[in-house]
């Protein structure tokens, strides 16, 4: 297949928005935060360059298995980049919130069975069976990223755990992306590849337009710094204090109701 | 265009809708969350009749907190018990202080980060006190409130009555203003 100028342009522009975004990442020092999430970019320069090298001066055979290779790494890391929202947000202490852990099990669980159950109605249309492994595979897991990041937010909320300031635009341009990317997966399953190739081809681009725009949003919130924290007035450190000895006799007194 | 495939795309449309309503729901509930402030927090406390709360929970506790064990506790029936809490609704009330309770514990933690420890153990607290009122509305869900009412329900009542009467003393300590409609309130 022959690229086209506009096929070159993404390459480029993809290419040169994960190098800013790493320089930021680095010179912001957001990668002690963020160690994963900084591999995650890293691997997605490192694909960029390696599929170039590969297109240029391998075969086509050695091509697809590259960039299905990296398809791999790619939704692994990504799945990493989710436990590492989850973990900077319901670890406030260092350990996993004691509240959450049916919710956690329940929440992946969850996911995981719609997004199967989803993923076995799509029957796309494809020369090879490994053509359907990949569409099928690929909706999957954005299915999963898109619940898992939905999920984050109830999650969240309902605990009444606060987001930090880049946990949360991390998390929310890869999950706008991750729920984009479910109709652009669930497009390919509906075109397959035996039909409109192009229509194909559109879509892919479209996704690729959402993701430079999801690395332009990071770039931009990750150079900006956080609020800075306040300091807790004496009063209301009191306050708390007390309101947590309340809480404490309150839910011993219940319990032993309970027993 | 086969059924199975009419059935993916309307799942799918389904699905996506779905996410998309359930992010933006929470979404702002999470940023009027990070909007408010200590004392309009504190201000949400639900109004309640008093009175019969803390006849209600005197007749199992007596004012320190302590379980009453003289021949004169525990003498309400439970229709009694019930008419005094105004239903489901009074266990309500204690549910809707805890989620207050939560509510304090996001703001501490979002912006003083040095506080971290007190407030997680707050969250947990509430939201433990939260899961056992959970029980009891299951209870009632099921049909075996009855039986279980005044296992579960007096000592969430007394519980309510101590947690108020406790925060209004804090607001006593720090003569807030608003301390007079609090009273009227609670």
């Amino acid at each position: 297949m022959q690229l086209t100028g506009l096929d070159l342009l993404f390459w480029a522009a993809g290419l040169g928005a994960h190098l800013i975004l790493l320089s930021v990442l680095f010179i912001r020092r957001r990668f002690q935060v963020f160690p994963i999430f900084t591999a995650f970019i890293f691997a997605n320069v490192g694909r960029t360059v390696t599929l170039c090298f590969v297109r240029l001066l391998g075969s086509k055979a050695g091509y697809f298995y590259t960039f299905w290779s990296f398809g791999i790494l790619d939704t692994v890391l990504q799945l990493a980049v989710v436990y590492e929202m989850y973990s900077l947000t319901f670890r406030p202490l260092g350990v996993w919130a004691r509240d959450l852990r049916g919710a956690f099990i329940g929440l992946v669980s969850g996911s995981i069975a719609i997004a199967a159950g989803l993923t076995w109605l799509a029957a796309p249309q494809a020369r090879l069976w490994m053509q359907i492994v990949i569409i099928k595979g690929t909706f999957f897991s954005s299915a999963c990223m898109s619940e898992l990041f939905v999920g984050m937010i109830v999650l969240a909320v309902k605990a009444g755990l606060p987001w930090k300031t880049h946990v949360a635009r991390i998390s929310q341009g890869l999950g706008v992306y991750s729920i984009i990317d479910v109709l652009i997966e669930a497009g390919h399953s509906y075109l397959g590849l035996v039909r409109d190739s192009q229509a194909y081809t559109t879509l892919s681009q479209v996704r690729m337009t959402a993701y430079l725009f999801c690395l332009a949003y990071w770039v931009v919130m990750l150079w900006r710094n956080a609020p800075d924290s306040r300091r807790l007035p004496d009063n209301m450190r009191g306050q708390l204090v007390q309101l947590q000895n309340m809480v404490d006799s309150d839910l011993e007194m219940i319990r032993a109701r309970e027993r | 265009m086969s059924t199975r495939t009419v059935y993916f795309i309307v799942a799918v449309a389904i699905f996506v809708l779905a996410l998309i309503a359930i992010a933006i729901y929470y979404y702002r509930r999470s940023q009027k969350s990070s909007q408010k402030n200590w004392e309009r927090l504190l201000k949400r406390l639900t109004a309640v009749d008093r009175s019969s709360i803390a006849e209600v929970a005197l007749d199992i506790i007596d004012e320190s907190g302590r379980r009453r064990k003289d021949e004169a506790s525990a003498v309400l029936e439970s229709e009694q018990i019930w008419k005094m809490v105004g239903g489901l609704k009074g266990l309500e009330v204690l549910e809707a202080n805890c989620a207050v309770l939560v509510d304090l514990a996001f703001y501490v933690q979002q912006w003083y980060p040095e506080a971290l420890v007190v407030a997680e153990q707050l969250r947990l607290s509430a939201r433990d006190i939260e899961w056992h009122v959970g029980r009891l509305k299951s209870a009632q869900q099921t049909g075996k409130l009855e039986s279980a009412f005044t296992m579960y329900a007096q000592p969430a009542v007394a519980t309510y009555y101590l947690m108020t009467r406790r925060v209004l003393a804090l607001y006593e300590e720090r003569n807030l203003a608003m301390l007079a409609d609090l009273r009227n309130a609670l």
